[in-house]
């Protein structure tokens, strides 16, 4: 029987059982909508005030900070077009070119309705430079978004830094930390940022919910007009069975976080020796990265052959480039560090989870030695 | 152009397979495969080649076409 790995949790992750088995009441029994006043609704409205409560403490805020959303694209969408929107006079938004294009399709948006926005620049390593920054914000700056970790390579930036620069110049600070919340210790008080993007489906929770978390005192507009939900701010009835998922699924993991990174760079080191032992040439993009996500160049090869070639040996992962109908298309991220077009090409993104093996590593390694040599 | 499997000999191999040839080997490969020879070469099934031509296809790529 051929082997199953699946390694690219990057781009969604397995549901945790225990986080499914917490679902089941709420969608088979105690279905109340949590907005109704009668007695049937207080399962549901004590589920979700605990839920807002784990998850706070998850990330070090207040749960009256955390709100439900469908994922990590309308927190995105939200913490954007709400805080711009609410009018305070300014009108120019910073961000990265490396951003998910939930942020950077939402920014063009932005900028069709008169905003300005500034796409700042990273280095090869995918970093964005303080003075950069420091040299784009003045004081017509409302909003800068920065995302807290990349999904393609990994990279992991220094928010704390540049959320005080934010401050400074009196502008609100987003991150959108979809690829890191549940994979990499998070306090939203110390990093001091003002808004933050989660997504449940990243983190062994289930898919079609999320949070944004808003410091208090934050000034943002609501995003989805309708009904009362999540003090005003944010329509519609709340998936209450998801939230409940989301949130066992967030503690489970920030309960073993250590060993789950420990475990992770242990793959990553499996991987990577055993392609170096094999005297495979690559390149590792990206600098300090999340646990786990491993973005590799191969000059002369084609990222997109790699992935199907794994595929049909029953192995997941991701690519850098990918072809369209015309002609081979490198991924934003890719270009932004300026990766020589060549690795471009051949890149492969291998992201790893909690539930990977060193086995799976191994078998991995081989596969690729088998289809680069 | 007359193409033959470099394995088999297989003559006249077809725009799908050539196509899947240059997909999975890369666009300058030289030498081509027949489904056969390419499923055993790559340790697939011929039917897994055959879905991976047909979604190739539905994606508009232009080997296939």
């Amino acid at each position: 029987m051929k082997n199953f790995i699946y390694a690219d949790n990057a781009a969604t992750t397995q549901l945790d059982a225990g986080a499914f088995e917490a679902m089941k009441p709420y969608l088979l029994n105690d279905y109340a909508n949590a907005s109704q006043p009668y007695a049937f609704a207080r399962v549901s409205k004590k589920a979700l005030q605990e839920s807002r409560e784990i998850i706070a403490e998850c990330i070090g805020a207040e749960p009256e900070e955390i709100y439900f959303t469908s994922g990590g694209t309308e927190s995105d969408n939200w913490a954007i077009k709400g805080s711009t929107f609410s009018n305070n006079g300014r009108r120019k938004i910073i961000t990265s070119t490396i951003e998910h294009h939930a942020v950077l399709r939402t920014c063009e948006d932005v900028e069709k309705l008169g905003f300005s926005v500034r796409y700042l620049p990273v280095d090869s390593l995918g970093y964005i430079q303080e003075d950069v920054l420091s040299e784009a914000i003045g004081n017509n700056t409302r909003l800068v978004s920065i995302m807290f970790c990349n999904n393609e390579i990994g990279t992991i930036q220094d928010i704390a830094s540049l959320a005080e620069i934010a401050h400074k110049n009196g502008a609100i600070f987003h991150t959108d930390a979809v690829q890191a919340v549940g994979h990499f210790p998070i306090d939203v008080k110390a990093v001091g940022t003002d808004m933050l993007s989660a997504s449940a489906h990243k983190f062994n929770g289930p898919k079609g919910i999320g949070f944004l978390y808003i410091k208090n005192g934050t000034d943002i507009i609501s995003y989805m007009s309708g009904g009362s939900q999540e003090r005003n701010l944010r329509a519609g009835t709340e998936n209450v069975a998801s939230i409940v998922g989301m949130a066992h699924a967030l503690k489970t993991n920030i309960q073993t976080l250590s060993a789950n990174m420990e475990h992770l760079r242990c793959l990553e080191e499996t991987l990577l020796d055993l392609l170096n032992e094999n005297h495979i040439k690559f390149v590792r993009n990206g600098g300090s990265v999340i646990p786990g996500n491993i973005s590799l160049s191969f000059a002369g090869y084609e990222g997109e052959a790699i992935l199907h070639r794994l595929d049909l040996l029953g192995i997941c992962v991701s690519t850098g480039s990918a072809c369209d109908s015309k002609a081979t298309q490198i991924s934003h991220v890719l270009k932004a560090i300026q990766l020589d077009e060549k690795l471009a090409r051949g890149t492969i993104r291998i992201s790893f989870g909690k539930n990977n093996t060193i086995q799976e590593a191994r078998c991995m390694a081989e596969a690729l030695c088998r289809i680069l040599k | 152009m007359k193409i033959d499997c470099v394995i088999c000999g297989k003559e006249y191999l077809d725009k799908d397979t050539l196509g899947i040839n240059k997909k999975l080997l890369g666009e300058s490969v030289e030498n081509f495969y027949c489904q056969a020879c390419l499923a055993e070469y790559l340790g697939c099934t011929v039917q897994e080649l055959i879905d991976k031509i047909e979604e190739f296809k539905e994606e508009g790529c232009t080997l296939f076409i």
